[in-house]
């Protein structure tokens, strides 16, 4: 299942002490259903705050009035359990340093969405296992994080944040802390998964070879979002 | 086992979530040292309230044993005009009396080579009651403490001088009435007795202390009845009467003994407070270490009862251990004081010559829910600042 992704008007500013800080300064975007989007830009341009307002981790502005509409689903309609909620079912995350909980193996790490979702046990055991073995893993199902590649570590973090299959994926300079070689299967692990499923994903990227495996690309500077040419 | 399994089992997330993590307590020194002090405490705590608690019901238990075979289940004090005898009936006539009996009470004094000795001088009609140990259900006659006798070295036979405050009129003014005696008997007197008391006929007894201190002793099937019989002699009894209860006869003792237990168990669960404390610091270093994964946890969407309900439960198991820890010390410790008798004190100045240890399912239920709702208040309180964590916050740190 796909859903496409619709941001109006999103305006984001942080306190720093007494000061405003603007980061976001009113985005449009528009991204179809199973379509994989890039948006690059530099360091400390608002991408990472994008991609939490658009997975809503982080709420927009309340003035001037902006909207994150997920499929039919407006995320300012829903409170913290409810987001909670919405997240373990529409959304996976990737971000740039695996976030892989330490207390728990690659297979427990991937499981994880599955038991906060209420599922059974025994089946999300074997998709996680299904999933790890896909990507490779299937001799590293018992290692702790601390036990795994950097490569590895990313590739379990894609399969925890793909285990529910959701229909949106969003990747927070997923390639950012891995070698050349690692990163390229990451990528290719990716794009294979999301054109199996059908995923819509917006990849997050400082480096234009990731992005240019997009079919869209999007530049934000100074807090202002332009489609740029792939 | 693998360590995977855990996730198999068919457990709330939570509960799988605070195994985990208090498995992940023991590696990090700092939090596992904090985790002991706060499981420690806890049972410091529950071990110190139940070790008081069952002492003090063990002397309270035997305190009031002694105060109450002296104390008759219901008194009345009749009005000055009243008929005793006619009294007396009525209260026979009543369900679930088992017996009533005139008595005269008042102050008064014996004397032994011009040496008095203050008594509760207690005039009783017909046989003496069982609050007269050693000579209860004895005839009528005058009866001494033991020790008395004892120490003036009077036996039954011999003759003693009862003098009643009561002044009667003789030719030469108001003179104490003075009776001579032959003592029919002794009987034992508690320790706990701070007035002793000595038994008399009833026809002597009004003679030396008139007939303002007439009373009815009740006697019911149970002391647990005596509230549901006062009622009923009061009907019974002409107007003016006085009914009260072994409690109602008894209310100050009891009122100091409950304080006593009330700011015992305030003082000594100021232990449990502190071992709270020490919870709520451990379990906010727990969630400051594993802020990163409280805000992974939120993307994956673990919702923020989620959170709470895991810190709770956390909180709880780190305390379980505590608490059985205390359970067993405060149990067995004071069934093994109480059964070997190891805490002695002198007899003959107290009531007891070892501290009894009791242990009262009333007791152990109030240290548990004392105990519980502290462990429950500060993991609660720690399982909501987990919550409140935004994950976009705990993911920038």
């Amino acid at each position: 299942m796909s859903l496409k992704i619709l941001a109006r008007n999103l305006f984001k500013t942080y306190r720093d002490g007494g000061r405003q800080v603007p980061v976001l300064g009113g985005i449009d975007l528009e991204v179809a259903a199973g379509e994989m989007v890039a948006v690059v830009g530099p360091s400390g341009s608002g991408k990472s705050t994008l991609l939490h307002l658009l997975g809503g981790l982080d709420r927009p502005d309340p003035e001037p009035l902006g909207e994150v509409i997920l499929g039919d689903q407006s995320l300012s309609q829903l409170g913290d359990g409810a987001l909670a909620a919405f997240r373990n079912r529409t959304l996976g995350f990737v971000f740039q340093f695996h976030q892989l909980l330490p207390d728990f193996t690659a297979l427990e790490n991937v499981m994880l969405p599955g038991r906060i979702a209420g599922h059974e046990p025994a089946e999300v055991h074997g998709a996680a296992r299904k999933l790890l073995q896909e990507v490779g893993l299937e001799d590293r199902l018992e290692h702790f994080p601390n036990e795994l590649s950097g490569g590895e570590r990313q590739r379990v973090a894609l399969c925890r944040a793909l285990a529910l299959e959701p229909p949106i994926l969003l990747a927070d300079e997923p390639t950012g802390n891995l070698d050349p070689s690692s990163g390229e299967k990451v990528l290719e692990l990716l794009e294979a998964l999301r054109r199996r499923r059908g995923t819509t994903v917006v990849l997050v990227t400082h480096n234009p070879d990731v992005a240019r495996r997009c079919a869209k690309l999007y530049t934000l500077d100074r807090g202002v979002l332009h489609a740029s040419p792939p | 086992m693998s360590s995977s399994r855990l996730l198999l089992r068919p457990w709330p997330f939570p509960v799988l979530l605070a195994l985990r993590y208090l498995r992940s307590t023991r590696k990090d020194a700092f939090v596992n040292f904090l985790s002991k002090v706060a499981a420690l405490g806890i049972g410091v705590g529950v071990a110190a309230l139940i070790l008081v608690l069952a002492a003090l019901a063990g002397l309270h238990d035997r305190l009031l044993g002694q105060i109450l075979a002296g104390t008759p289940h219901l008194e009345v004090l009749l009005p000055p005009r009243a008929d005793s005898v006619k009294a007396r009936e009525s209260c026979s006539t009543v369900p679930g009396v088992r017996e009533a009996q005139r008595i005269v009470a008042g102050q008064g004094w014996v004397l032994n080579d011009g040496v008095p000795q203050a008594l509760k001088l207690i005039g009783f009609e017909g046989r003496l009651p069982s609050s007269f140990p050693d000579a209860s259900h004895r005839q009528e006659g005058f009866y001494l403490p033991v020790d008395l006798a004892a120490r003036w070295g009077l036996s039954p036979g011999d003759r003693a001088e009862v003098v009643s405050p009561r002044p009667g009129l003789t030719p030469l003014g108001p003179q104490p009435r003075v009776r001579f005696l032959k003592i029919t008997g002794t009987f034992q007197s508690y320790a706990s007795e701070t007035v002793q008391r000595a038994a008399l006929p009833l026809a002597t007894a009004e003679r030396l202390l008139g007939r303002s201190g007439r009373r009815i002793y009740v006697t019911g099937g149970r002391l647990e009845d005596a509230e549901g019989l006062k009622a009923d002699l009061q009907s019974v009894l002409p107007e003016g009467s006085q009914v009260r209860t072994w409690k109602d006869l008894n209310r100050s003792l009891y009122f100091v003994l409950g304080m006593e237990r009330t700011l015992l168990v305030v003082a000594v669960g100021l232990i449990l407070l502190v071992a709270a404390l020490a919870l709520v610091v451990d379990l906010g270093l727990i969630i400051a270490s594993k802020r990163r994964e409280i805000g992974m946890l939120g993307t994956m969407g673990a919702t923020p009862g989620t959170l709470r309900r895991t810190f709770l439960y956390l909180g709880s198991l780190l305390a379980f251990f505590g608490l059985a820890l205390g359970l067993t010390v405060g149990v067995v410790g004071a069934w093994a004081l109480d059964r070997y008798e190891v805490l002695t004190v002198p007899g003959q100045v107290m009531f007891v010559d070892h501290i009894p240890f009791l242990i009262r399912p009333v007791d152990l239920a109030l240290v548990l829910v004392l105990t519980v709702v502290l462990v429950l208040a500060a993991a609660g309180y720690s399982g909501h600042r987990a919550a409140s964590l935004q994950p976009v916050e705990a993911l920038r740190q």
